[in-house]
């Protein structure tokens, strides 16, 4: 009876096409009988290929136009541009495909170095991969026909080089922000960073814009120059350097690419650990401090304390409760509060001061702004900010059973979800009001901006809550807030440039009146904006609120995560 | 008027997920002042079942009525009655136990006064007091179950439905738990619960059920099911269980 025990399984390594098997079943399965997945994946997918054309044509273009001196400009900013948007976008945007969360491979007897090869070769299996892969492709073209067979060959090493740099630094920098989040003292600490790293997107961009507006062509071809020996650039343009002579300077670069890629999946293995372990042991912090008042006092914020104290101000107050602790609708709160800043700084100061020979001090710039194009960029900051609740039941995910099995109307639901966000949400946008005013050197403007705000926010809320209530998805259930399902991603995307067009739409009655009312619309604008968005906002929530009493239970699945 | 129904009614509950057929048609009474377990294997349909019976999930086809008010027609009616503990679902987790328990009674229209006072003696007799500002999400798995038992009960409802109130509990918590049902039943509540632990449900059930496959295979009060043999003979033999022959898996014994 007593057989042998065989001998230790698993010895043998692990192929890394296991990982990406893994991935495309996870992938398929996902797809499964849901037509509507489908369909999504497929318009994520022509719509990122748009793009993609787009970028090839723009990175092909001095080959296709036989202009040499353009073509390490465009390699080299181009390039960096999209090492930039991979480093920054998912942290600041988009999210991190978590198809293949690390943590379910804590158990298994895999070396980290085959994990984070698997994982890292999963990864590259994406559409927005497939998407910058066609993008760069331009770069062949131009350095084929810059520099014949031997260029395009050395091109085409270099974006596969650099793709893998894109990805690798991607995980990277996710990972690292996602372990740091996950322990509640850094928490708070992170969450300053992440706004520190969004907030450089803008300062940047101005000053990019400047250099190109202010440089000649030779100190650009310069800085080109500089940033394609740096990890921004060197993948991209060692095809270019083969095409202009510099045949030496590809291995060189390729070598920098190389090692740039070997350090960030260093780093990624190290946080990765890290992620996997603090999954199953973010043990219990028990805080000890005795309770202050009733349980219903404590339920309520200081900044909610006088509110009813009934269901409305309940879910009021839990909602509030849940903007600050959850870090993933904190991370969002984060993004539309810089977001909200800078956008509006850079259209209506950036122009201007480029034009100025942008030397002068922000106080001072004299300005070509007008309150129609102050009133447009703010809609897009109000629509921006109630965009983040375009899938508020996905923040609650299987809790939401909770209000299902209580019945709440979905009226109550829906207002009381729009009080306590925009309890967040009117401050940051009057400081929005505020700054941009100042710094633009027109105080008269306030009531015009303050008024296109609360206008596209209002139409935004009402936009959103029909979103959210017909279009809410499951958000993987992981500390990592920037995780996001594969699929997911493109339903994300196509929901939120939907609903952004729609509430973007329905606001545009305020700057029409900008343009048509003159200076009467300096004093009426902010009463009107006012009444217009709060009348959105509760049309919205009743309308919103009827369809959500008929489809609670199927929102509750929609929003539950499957398992 | 409700004492003539049932506390809770099925009627020929159904559901199917894609092609799979979850639920095929379940029909049961449950008695007012009765303690009943939905007994079943893993994959049986418990689930599924008090999610339809409770408002949860909508049913493809059937009917479910608390104490005479349809919960899918009637739902505020329903809904007031019951308290649930549903399985697998997260709680607001990121609220400490005593804002849980406020939340949770305000939701359901009580007084604030009544709440407090009610919150504090239940995280008294559950020994949660111990948590204070604790985030639920931080609670041990038993921690847990409880907290989530004491929101179903903050209302004091007619109808208790729990789905595997005893999973992941330790039996010193399981034994109070176990107190504080009998004593609500005592008082003339009734409860629903399911589970895969026998000795549980013959301790304390009056009636059961056994769910196979989506359907009802046994119902009736505990001696009925049961006759002279053990739950757990008859359960295994209507599931329809295999034993070991000794053959398989022998690699496993040195």
């Amino acid at each position: 009876m007593a057989v042998a025990v065989s001998a230790p399984v698993g010895s043998a390594r692990v192929p890394v096409r296991h990982f990406v098997r893994l991935k495309l079943r996870v992938m398929g399965n996902n797809f499964r009988g849901q037509g509507w997945r489908i369909a999504l994946f497929v318009v994520g997918v022509l719509v990122g290929l748009w793009f993609a054309t787009g970028g090839f044509f723009a990175l092909a273009a001095p080959g296709l136009a036989g202009e040499p001196r353009y073509a390490l400009l465009t390699a080299a900013f181009g390039g960096g541009l999209l090492v930039l948007g991979w480093l920054l976008l998912p942290l600041v945007f988009f999210g991190v495909d978590e198809t293949l969360d690390p943590a379910r491979f804590a158990l298994l007897p895999l070396t980290r170095r085959t994990l984070v090869t698997g994982l890292y070769a999963a990864a590259l299996i994406s559409v927005p991969v497939l998407t910058t892969l066609v993008a760069v492709a331009g770069l062949v073209v131009t350095a084929g026909a810059l520099g014949g067979w031997s260029a395009a060959l050395v091109a085409v090493v270099g974006l596969v080089a650099g793709l893998l740099l894109c990805v690798a630094a991607a995980r990277a920098l996710t990972s690292a922000f996602a372990t740091m989040l996950r322990s509640r003292r850094v928490r708070d600490l992170a969450a300053v960073l992440l706004a520190v790293v969004a907030a450089l997107l803008g300062p940047l961009q101005i000053v990019v814009l400047a250099a190109v507006r202010q440089a000649d062509w030779e100190r650009l071809t310069g800085v080109a120059r500089v940033v394609g020996w740096t990890p921004f650039g060197a993948p991209w343009t060692a095809g270019i350097d083969v095409a202009e002579g510099r045949v030496w300077a590809a291995p060189v670069k390729l070598l920098i690419t190389a090692l740039t890629i070997g350090a960030l999946l260093l780093w990624w293995s190290r946080s990765l650990e890290s992620a996997m372990v603090g999954a199953a042991s973010a043990g219990p912090v028990r805080d000890r401090r005795g309770p202050t008042g009733g349980a219903v006092d404590q339920l309520f914020p200081r900044a909610v304390g006088r509110a009813r104290r009934d269901r409305f101000g309940a879910l009021v107050a839990r909602e509030c409760r849940y903007w600050w602790r959850d870090a993933r609708r904190r991370a969002n709160l984060i993004t539309v509060a810089v977001v909200g800043v800078f956008v509006p700084v850079m259209v209506n100061l950036g122009g201007s001061r480029l034009a100025t020979d942008g030397g002068q001090a922000f106080g001072e710039a004299s300005t070509d702004s007008s309150p129609v194009l102050v009133s447009l960029s703010m809609l897009f900051v109000g629509v921006l900010a109630s965009l983040t609740l375009a899938n508020q039941f996905g923040f609650d995910g299987s809790g939401y059973a909770a209000n299902v099995v209580a019945g709440v109307p979905g009226r109550l639901e829906l207002r009381a979800r729009m009080t306590a966000f925009s309890l967040y949400v009117v401050p940051i946008l009057g400081v929005v009001a505020v700054v941009l005013a100042t710094l633009l050197g027109h105080p008269g403007w306030l009531g015009v901006m303050a008024g296109a705000l609360l206008a596209a926010y209002g139409s935004g809320l009402a936009v959103t809550g029909f979103v959210s209530v017909l279009g809410g998805y499951a958000l993987p259930e992981t500390s990592n807030p920037f995780a996001m399902n594969t699929g997911a991603g493109v339903a994300k995307s196509f929901l939120t440039l939907l609903s952004m067009i729609a509430s973007a739409v329905a606001a545009t009655p305020m700057v029409v009146a900008a343009a048509l009312l003159g200076d009467l619309w300096l004093w009426l604008a902010l009463p009107v904006g006012l009444a217009y968005g709060l009348g959105a906002a509760l049309l919205g929530s009743y309308l919103a609120g009827d369809v959500l009493d008929r489809r609670q239970p199927e929102l509750l699945a929609a929003v539950t995560p499957r398992r | 008027m409700t004492e003539e129904h049932p506390a809770l009614a099925l009627r020929g509950l159904a559901k199917r997920f894609g092609t799979k057929v979850a639920v095929a048609g379940v029909d049961l009474d449950v008695p007012a002042g009765s303690f009943y377990g939905l007994l079943g294997p893993n994959g049986a349909g418990k689930t599924t079942t008090l999610s339809m019976a409770v408002g949860l999930l909508r049913p493809d086809a059937g009917q479910a009525r608390v104490l005479g008010y349809d919960v899918w027609a009637d739902p505020v009616r329903a809904k007031g009655l019951l308290g649930v503990l549903p399985d697998g679902v997260r709680l607001f987790d990121r609220l400490s136990g005593a804002e849980l328990l406020a939340y949770h009674g305000l939701l359901r229209g009580m007084d604030p006064a009544v709440v407090d006072q009610r919150a504090a003696e239940l995280l008294d007799v559950l020994a949660l007091t111990d948590a204070g500002r604790t985030l639920v999400v931080d609670y041990s798995a038993g921690m847990k179950k409880k907290i989530g038992l004491a929101c179903a009960l903050l209302h004091g409802p007619r109808l208790l439905v729990l789905d595997e109130p005893f999973e992941a509990v330790d039996p010193v918590s399981a034994a109070l738990i176990r107190d504080i049902l009998q004593r609500y039943v005592g008082g003339g509540g009734t409860v629903v619960f399911s589970s895969h632990v026998m000795e549980v449900v013959e301790r304390l059930c009056s009636h059961v059920a056994i769910l196979a496959e989506g359907t009802i295979k046994r119902v009736g009060t505990l001696d009925q099911v049961r006759g002279d043999r053990s739950l757990e003979d008859v359960f295994v033999e209507v599931v329809g269980g295999r034993t070991a022959t000794g053959q398989e898996l022998s690699w496993l014994s040195r």
